[in-house]
């Protein structure tokens, strides 16, 4: 619309014919270019805003502070402890942990975290150790897939580390490092 | 003349002296290792029981204990046990005996027999053995023996166990040393000819608390695979001596029946 009254107030000054009047014809032109310029760079500009905008929502990064206490789900099976609970800090919700003693001094663990708007799911392994009434585990966690709010959602070398009461298998455990998601 | 009798006379006395002093030619120490599951089933939790007995070949007493290394089968799983749900300091034990521990540190018991020198003689002693969890060493699992002997000699004596894990999956050695024991104060040391003992919660009674009450229980035993080799679980012990001779023995439980479910 503002092109179409421009192009006419154009042809109108135009066809006075005068000097000035090409003069005023040329600034005009370059303003008029100048303001298309302006209101598509503003576009642009705007757009790329949004854009990044996105991309910055997409690369959120949080450091992960979570600390966990569980308790052991159905029978113990050996080396196999299947644990449920709450997750608190950062992120919270319910958190599951499926423990494997892979050896005397190594545990592995699927964690599964179920905050409200998605979940995040990832892989640690650990040292471990028996210390009298508490076995200790310490080592690494990675983040690798996650839905909803957190369906991005990618972490490694998550600090992981926590302690198994040996008489009743109750678990706590502390995850913490940097998250993307 | 006289120089070669006087020569030959020394090395008389020599050779003599020599016999006396050092083992008779071919005499060494040999072992024989026992070891049993209770309950003796397949993927159950069970306690170890193991034994050895060590003799000379000469007849004579064995040269002192230095050390004894027990090696589990593969897959052998110590690390489920609640076994050792306290840790007993050996300062503690020393000073106070077995009542200065918690029971929730007790691993097992047994006996020993000890030889003791007296002059020209020997005597027998037969010690108590305590099998107890000691503090952590480098992160592994440490096992207190405590001995009680009271007669002919009363004395109370703690010797460390480290529990070291295995190449394989689990199954792990027991490398124990063992201190020079003294007959009398400056006297010859004491041999070991045997220790039987347990690691398990056979006759083993832990207490917790539920709810506000003390509440006894029976602790998780041992881990034995839900699968047997062939031939059975083997075990080895490895024997070193002051004299700087050693020892090996094997010894296998048979594969139990397999765990009704």
């Amino acid at each position: 619309m503002a092109r179409r009254i421009g192009s006419r107030n154009v042809s109108g000054i135009a066809a006075r014919g005068s000097r000035w009047g090409h003069a005023r014809v040329r600034g005009l032109l370059v303003a008029g270019a100048i303001a298309s310029l302006g209101a598509l760079t503003g576009v642009v500009v705007l757009g790329a805003g949004i854009s990044s905008a996105a991309v910055a929502t997409a690369a959120r990064t949080e450091n992960l502070r979570e600390s966990g206490k569980l308790h052991v789900t159905g029978r113990p099976n050996g080396v196999k402890l299947n644990e449920q609970g709450s997750a608190s800090g950062t992120i919270s919700g319910t958190i599951y942990i499926h423990l494997n003693l892979s050896s005397q001094t190594r545990v592995s663990a699927e964690v599964n975290i179920y905050p409200s708007g998605g979940s995040l799911s990832g892989y640690g392994s650990a040292s471990y150790r028996v210390e009298g009434a508490d076995a200790v585990f310490s080592g690494t966690l990675s983040i690798t897939r996650g839905t909803g709010k957190y369906a991005h959602a990618r972490a490694r070398g998550l600090r992981f580390s926590g302690s198994i009461k040996r008489v009743n298998d109750a678990t706590t455990v502390a995850v913490s490092g940097p998250l993307s998601y | 003349m006289p120089k070669p009798r006087i020569l030959t006379a020394l090395t008389a006395a020599l050779a003599l002296s020599a016999c006396l002093a050092a083992p008779p030619a071919g005499a060494a120490e040999t072992a024989e290792l026992q070891t049993s599951f209770t309950p003796d089933l397949l993927g159950a939790n069970t306690t170890i029981g193991f034994g050895f007995h060590i003799a000379n070949t000469n007849g004579g007493s064995p040269a002192p204990l230095d050390s004894v290394s027990l090696h589990l089968p593969p897959g052998i799983n110590y690390i489920t046990t609640t076994l050792g749900l306290a840790i007993c300091q050996p300062a503690t034990l020393l000073a106070q005996g077995i009542g200065g521990c918690s029971p929730n540190s007790r691993l097992g018991f047994g006996e020993a027999y000890v030889e003791v020198p007296f002059g020209q003689g020997s005597g027998h002693e037969i010690p108590d053995i305590q099998a107890l969890m000691g503090p952590p060493h480098n992160g592994n699992i440490v096992v207190l023996f405590y001995a009680n002997g009271q007669s002919p000699v009363s004395a109370q004596l703690v010797f460390q166990g480290e529990l070291v894990a295995g190449s394989s999956t689990f199954g792990g050695s027991l490398n124990t040393a063992i201190p020079l024991i003294p007959s009398v104060p400056g006297g010859p040391p004491v041999s070991v000819v045997s220790i039987h003992s347990t690691i398990g919660p056979s006759h083993l009674i832990y207490y917790k608390y539920a709810h506000g009450k003390k509440v006894a229980f029976h602790p998780r035993g041992v881990g034995v695979p839900s699968s047997c080799p062939r031939g059975g679980f083997p075990f080895t012990a490895d024997f070193g001596f002051t004299d700087g001779t050693t020892a090996i023995a094997n010894s296998t439980v048979p594969c139990p029946p397999r765990r009704r479910r």
